[in-house]
């Protein structure tokens, strides 16, 4: 019996080839076509104040940065608690270039996209370099070696002329086909813009795990010396999944600045980078759709936070501690409480409802 | 010359105080594998409850810090008993992110008391002056946190050598299957490792109120500060800490005293422990004194 | 059934509709005012206070009707220090459309520099780096600059220095809230300011400055300027105290004397460093509640009509908050009484016209608000202060650094 093209009605691989492709049936990749196409119109019809705009774009970019941390940490096992720094080194190569060129240098304005990719790659050649002590460290030490590289960078940042002394260094508006970039469409086109790089990148991912170098990471995860013994390089994994981590975390420190138009040290602390793990960890570790559950939940759960707090301000005006101690009381419950009930993380839940929708109506 | 020896004996002492905090990562590490990385906060919340105890309640400083060691005493350990008993067996990342979490639900919590946002200091209860000897100097708050520092290291050291506890919670660090077996409850083993931690803790971030005035970014920013005094020292030593403690000591004081001010650099001696730990750890990845794990496929 | 939840679901509607009628019908206008602050996380010590004094200034106005019947709403967020939440909130802020924006941190003021000038929006943040005014119209410090403060300091020196050149080292935080005017202070020594810069020293998280202070002392270091916060001066303090290095009048020989600027000192420093902060010198424009004045009883009543504790009532980061909401009332108030619509534009215009006879006396300063297009500082005049018995206390009259006009 061979299988239904348009619906699942049982698995029928015969090959591993089969198993490993992304769509099992044409529905699937119909309705992924058409989700994309929702993406892409429906700010053609829904009209967005520009602070929601704005959070939109920030969970995309964040959507980047944690598909690089899920490769490193996820995947590959390796843990790492300076990704907000990767992040950084991204926007700081796009700083570099306006701290040297001037902020509206043709470069910077018009050749964006390369611009970005470069600070991908810079990214990369950090990540690398970081990853270096994943030759010796494992575990708890290695995430120590990571923190250590977040507050080396940081004090960098702080330290150096070059850098501003971390304060804001600004960059010029970009130009588009239209002519450059106003204000009321900033936040607009920068959506597209992330989105187009958030469909490049997560294809690239998607297809990177089918390969032998994404097997490469889960199995050095799972025990490096067992596929030390298989013939993998465990040591060389482990840098290269630093270095794509650090790639992914370098395009999204670029995006970054360029939303913001300014690159500031502040937004690339010990802090950020305990948020993406959040992130990471609430989505789901090990899963590439984890990564866009993550970031869209927790800044969500921020906005609502804030929105909680405003309204019991209103009646509570003058304990406006208990207002804003909500914040990081709510933080932290859903990162304890994700680990303690749903260690899965959100990307459980949905597979759940899907193997839930594919039995409907015909539970066992 | 005295210039370098003072350098040397505030290193000790500001070491000794890093080896105090560095104590409880190391006390819950040996036992229960945890990095509790909410440390810093415990830290602060001990030095909090010893000052409402010192000047809200009127008990002499004393007495209220061992009060206040016998609060996060059951504090830390309702805390293992609450976020950390359901994962045990977990992998280490969820455990590294529980107590994260843990570290914002405690701020979240401390901001909705005064400590949060507005400063204090503990009453003077010692001589100002300082104790001096061939141009060194150091003061009476140091000294006595150094004290207590020894104390309390001396009896750890002594509780973990000598008595029945502390060797059925070194044979749980060992293996933990094999103390299962000859009747050690391994859950209340973890328990106690927190609830020493705690206590430790509120001894550490009394002396370092008594030093910095009591402000909540500052103290609860030391859980951060003493990392590389703990990873150094190899996580489940704790000689492994009072030796690394002093050499991170005596390194931020030597950066800060010969490097800032000169060929342009300055803050080094927040950076310094970093870089240093990481030239280490290259060379020796679990620290100084911390045990090889040996792995099996 | 049916029906009766029809009539239900009409009242219900009219209701809703008639609130919502009414509501603007019976209030006069409403203009909107957005502060985006750290509340909790960093330097929550000065913005919880901060937000106080603005939250309960707006409220005095529209409950004493100091505009008429036109209210102010003045929506307060905690952005935690950090910036890419303060750039959400401003943008919210914007959508409502806010007249005026307040601001908080350097950082999120330097960052939001740009949008502030495109979009012509008038701000005063609490923070007082003089960077912010570089290639910027629409920002105004609500008093002198860190730089004009240190300067200040220096010139106050090099008065009352009894002989020779002053020798002085500068304790920085490491950042730019920190170093920068470290640069000014130099321009000013360049420009003929007779005084010597020893050493610049940017703190960590010390728990101990023996070290820096002997070498500052076997360099001959007579005074500390402080440009940070609290915390480590408090520290630093401590310290001196005990190696009884800390002069007990101003610039007494073989001693040091530490000075400060706006964020360094006030109660918050007595707090922390207790009986050591004695003799500490401490340079701001606001005035002090301990001194009686009509200020420092317009303060303490606001803080008293609405509940707050006594140390955000003697606060001078509550006086801060408050200033800034006075100079906020002030323009709209100004701008009222000349039958101009309250817009950023005319808000921005009353602004720029604050000077001469225009200028404002809010009483929670040392001396009149002044704004001008070459003159964004607010109030120019600073008081120093020294702590004598656990408060602060003003010596000799306000005055107006000198060099700060000499460097530009």
């Amino acid at each position: 019996m061979s299988s239904n093209r348009w619906l699942a009605t049982g698995n029928y691989f015969t090959s591993y080839r089969e198993e490993q492709r992304i769509f099992f049936t044409s529905l699937d990749r119909a309705v992924m076509g058409f989700f994309l196409l929702c993406l892409f119109v429906w700010p053609i019809f829904i009209d967005v104040d520009n602070k929601y705009m704005l959070v939109i774009d920030n969970i995309l970019v964040a959507v980047i940065a944690v598909m690089g941390l899920n490769l490193v940490t996820g995947f590959a096992g390796l843990i790492s608690i300076g990704h907000a720094a990767f992040v950084g080194i991204g926007a700081y190569t796009i700083a570099s270039f306006s701290r040297v060129l001037g902020e509206s240098h043709v470069l910077l304005t018009h050749a964006w996209p390369v611009m970005i990719i470069i600070s991908g790659m810079v990214g990369a050649v950090f990540g690398a370099i970081v990853g270096l002590p994943a030759l010796r460290l494992k575990h708890l030490y290695l995430a120590i070696a990571t923190l250590s590289f977040q507050m080396i960078f940081q004090w960098t940042i702080n330290f150096m002329d070059f850098f501003n002394q971390g304060q804001t260094i600004s960059v010029g508006r970009v130009a588009w086909l239209t002519g450059t970039v106003s204000r009321d469409q900033h936040y607009i086109f920068w959506y597209y813009a992330i989105l187009v790089f958030i469909v490049l990148t997560g294809f690239s991912v998607r297809n990177l795990l089918r390969t032998r170098y994404g097997r490469c990471l889960v199995a050095v995860r799972d025990n490096d010396r067992a596929a030390d013994a298989m013939g993998m390089h465990p040591g060389f994994t482990k840098v290269y999944a630093f270095a794509l981590a650090g790639f992914l975390a370098g395009v999204a420190g670029a995006l970054n600045a360029y939303i913001y138009r300014g690159v500031g040290v502040e937004s690339f602390t010990l802090h950020a980078s305990i948020t993406y793990l959040a992130m990471a960890i609430v989505g789901g570790l090990g899963t590439l759709h984890g990564s866009f559950w993550g970031p869209a939940a927790i800044k969500v759960l921020d906005l609502q936070v804030e929105k909680l707090a405003e309204w019991s301000a209103t009646f509570l005006p003058a304990n406006m501690n208990l207002a804003t101690a909500l914040k990081p009381l709510s933080f932290g419950l859903v990162i304890v409480l994700f680990l303690m009930f749903e260690p899965r993380g959100i990307a459980n839940w949905w597979r759940i409802f899907r193997s839930y929708v594919k039995l409907w109506p015909f539970r066992y | 010359m005295s210039y370098f020896f003072q350098l040397v004996v505030s290193g000790i002492v500001v070491g000794s105080i890093y080896a105090l905090s560095a104590l409880g990562f190391v006390l819950i590490y040996k036992s229960s594998r945890v990095l509790n990385i909410a440390h810093g906060q415990i830290i602060a919340v001990g030095a909090f409850i010893t000052y409402a105890l010192t000047v809200w309640a009127n008990i002499p400083i004393f007495i209220s810090l061992v009060f206040s060691m016998g609060i996060t005493f059951f504090l830390a350990m309702s805390v293992e008993r609450v976020f950390l008993r359901r994962l045990i067996g977990e992998p280490i990342i969820s455990v590294i992110m529980v107590t994260i979490g843990l570290m914002s639900i405690l701020d979240g919590l401390v901001y909705l008391t005064p400590f949060g946002s507005e400063n204090f200091s503990f009453p003077e209860f010692l001589p100002t002056t300082p104790i001096g000897f061939g141009g060194v100097s150091i003061s009476w708050t140091q000294m006595v946190g150094v004290i207590i520092t020894i104390i309390m290291i001396a009896a750890f050291s002594w509780f973990f050598k000598k008595s029945t506890v502390g060797i059925s919670m070194r044979a749980v660090s060992d293996d933990q299957l094999a103390s299962m077996s000859i009747g050690i409850s391994v859950p209340k083993v973890f328990g106690l490792a927190w609830a020493m931690a705690g206590l430790s803790a509120a001894a550490a971030g009394s002396i370092i109120g008594n030093i910095t005035g009591l402000n909540f970014e500052t103290l609860h920013a030391f859980g951060i500060v003493v990392f590389p005094v703990v990873i150094l020292g190899g996580l489940d030593s704790i000689l492994g800490a009072v030796v690394a403690g002093i050499i991170m000591g005596l390194i931020q004081q030597f950066a800060s005293g010969y490097l800032d001010g000169n060929w342009g650099l300055n803050g080094t001696g927040g950076v310094a422990p970093y870089i240093i730990l990481l030239v280490i750890l290259l060379f020796k990845p679990h620290g100084l004194f911390g045990i090889h794990e040996i792995e099996r496929v | 059934m049916k029906k009766n939840r029809k009539i239900f679901l009409t009242m219900l509607f009219s209701a809703v509709f008639l609130v919502a009628l009414s509501a603007p019908a019976f209030a006069g206008n409403v203009y909107k005012m957005g502060l985006s602050l750290a509340i909790t996380g960093p330097t929550s010590d000065a913005g919880n206070p901060y937000a106080k004094g603005v939250e309960d200034y707006f409220r005095l106005v529209n409950e004493t009707k100091i505009l008429g019947d036109d209210t102010i709403e003045c929506t307060i967020r905690d952005d935690q220090y950090n910036n890419d939440v303060t750039k959400r909130n401003y943008e919210d802020f914007m959508s409502q459309g806010i007249v005026f924006y307040l601001n908080y941190s350097t950082g999120s003021t330097m960052a939001l520099k740009k949008d502030f000038e495109e979009e012509k929006m008038p701000v005063i943040p609490a923070s007082f780096h003089a960077g912010n005014l570089i290639d910027s119209n629409y920002i105004f410090l609500p008093i002198a600059s860190y730089s004009a403060q240190a300067i200040g300091l220096a010139e106050y020196i090099v008065k009352n220095n009894k002989k020779g050149v002053p020798k002085v080292a500068l304790f920085i935080h490491p950042s730019a809230f920190g170093r920068g005017p470290v640069e000014d202070v130099q321009k000013a020594v360049a420009a003929g300011l007779k005084m010597e810069i020893i050493e610049v020293v940017e703190h960590g998280k010390d728990l101990d400055n023996t070290a820096m202070l002997k070498r500052l002392m076997s360099k001959g270091v007579q005074y500390v300027i402080s440009q940070t916060v609290q915390s480590p001066v408090a520290t630093m303090l401590q310290d001196a105290g005990r190696l009884g290095l800390v002069a007990t009048s101003f610039g007494e020989p073989g001693k040091i004397t530490f000075v400060g600027c706006h964020y360094t000192g006030g109660n918050d420093l007595t707090a922390l460093a207790g009986a050591s902060a004695e003799n500490f010198y401490w340079t701001t424009s606001y005035i002090v509640t301990n001194e009686p004045s009509a200020g420092a009883t317009a303060q303490l009543a606001l803080a008293k009509r609405y509940g707050r504790d006594d140390k955000a009532a003697n606060s001078h980061n509550y006086a801060n908050g408050m200033m800034v909401a006075q100079v906020a009332t002030e323009v709209v108030r100004r701008a009222k009484a000349k039958g101009k619509p309250v817009t950023k534009e005319t808000l921005y215009q009353e602004l720029l016209a604050m000077n001469g006879n225009n200028s404002f006396s809010p009483g929670t300063t040392v001396g009149p608000v002044t704004y001008s297009a070459t003159d964004k500082a607010g109030v120019d005049t600073l008081q120093l202060y020294v702590a004598k018995g656990g408060v602060f206390k003003s010596i000799g009259k306000p005055f107006i650094p000198e060099y700060t006009s000499k460097i530009k």
